[in-house]
């Protein structure tokens, strides 16, 4: 349940286990150690409706800007099928988010998208490829995220 | 001084944490380098500043407790620790980065397991943290792992055991022999952060059966 979204047969405990085996390689290579892309003003107090659509959009940026951009690093570093693992539910989470736009709260979903923007923009100030390492890194952040609203 | 004398100083900089106590450690692969210090420092990822740890500059021993300083569950923290040695030499390593939700290890519960003469009663005891709740009072386990829950296993013989689990903390195994000895083992699981603790064990016998027949 994501807020007016319900999710169904996402089991997030196969996504931790697919992050856990590569974490230690993927933060390793983040040495910036003073910069946190998903930090609290982006993803604390977010209400229930907002929730939708503010993993929605994280979850789209995943798939079409940081997992596709790091495949070439999980090749060379043999992490693919975690990085697999991880885009594949990501997909079946995002086509399950079905954001009718007739309950659009324009509100909320204003409010959902100031959020994705902080997040964006933090990861349009690194370098291309230091941004995509670090979100690949912050992965666990946006499951810890994702796991207490699954709990509601 | 090449960087591999150097690595000699410091190696293995890491957080051991147990029961949301988190402790850094390191190691030297020198075996004897008594007037090597240390100094440790720590920071919150995605904070520039590196902090001090006050009580582990230039210390000689080879830990240092970061609890207070690393106990915010959903923040992520690095450590660093600087050794210099005797001739002035430097080596500084940062740990990964950590967050003790994800990192801490379960101790085995406090149990007491009561023998009677039918029965075995085994009552866990909460597990209190360092971690504090905004009003002040420590938080258990149980409060900090809403999906955490207890397996219990008695050993009756070597083919055989009984199981009990659950959430609560009083169980009890029944339907047992009296003046017998059995092995019960007691867990702890937190499903959603795969972790289980090692057992704790006690061995019990029952009580003999006084009653007339």
């Amino acid at each position: 349940q994501f807020g007016p979204c319900r999710v169904e047969g996402v089991v997030l405990q196969k996504l931790w286990e697919a992050f856990r085996a590569v974490k230690d390689i993927v933060q390793a290579q983040d040495n910036i150690t003073g910069v946190r892309l998903l930090r609290k003003e982006v993803l604390q107090n977010v209400s229930e409706a907002e929730s939708c659509y503010l993993i929605h959009a994280l979850l789209k940026f995943y798939l079409d800007t940081v997992f596709r951009n790091y495949r070439r690093k999980a090749a060379e570093f043999r992490i693919l099928r975690s990085l697999s693992t991880l885009a594949n539910n990501f997909i079946v989470i995002v086509s399950k988010l079905q954001l009718s736009q007739e309950n659009k709260m324009f509100s909320t979903w204003e409010s959902a998208r100031k959020r994705f923007l902080l997040f964006q923009r933090a990861f349009k100030q690194l370098d291309r490829e230091a941004a995509v390492t670090k979100a690949f890194g912050e992965v666990d952040i946006l499951l810890t995220w994702m796991e207490k609203f699954q709990q509601l | 001084h090449n960087t591999e004398d150097t690595s000699n100083l410091l190696q293995h900089v890491k957080f051991q944490s147990s029961n949301f106590e988190n402790i850094l450690t390191w190691d030297s692969r020198l075996e004897s380098s008594p007037d090597t210090v240390y100094s440790v420092q720590y920071k919150t990822y995605g904070e520039g500043e590196w902090l001090a740890k006050e009580g582990c500059q230039r210390i000689t021993r080879k830990s240092c407790n970061l609890t207070m300083e690393t106990g915010n569950l959903t923040e992520f923290y690095y450590a660093q620790v600087t050794a210099i040695d005797r001739e002035g030499q430097s080596a500084t390593k940062m740990t990964d980065r950590f967050n003790s939700l994800q990192h801490t290890i379960i101790k085995p519960p406090d149990v007491t397991c009561i023998p009677k003469v039918r029965s075995i009663q085994m009552i866990v005891h909460p597990t209190y943290t360092p971690i504090h709740a905004k009003n002040g009072h420590r938080l258990t386990l149980e409060d900090i792992f809403q999906d955490l829950f207890y397996r219990l296993e008695l050993h009756i013989n070597h083919t055989y055991q009984m199981h009990l689990g659950g959430k609560q903390r009083e169980f009890e195994f029944f339907g047992l022999t009296p003046d017998t000895e059995f092995l019960g083992t007691i867990m702890i699981l937190v499903p959603t952060w795969s972790k289980e603790s090692a057992p704790y064990k006690c061995r019990v016998k029952t009580l003999p059966d006084r009653t007339w027949t």
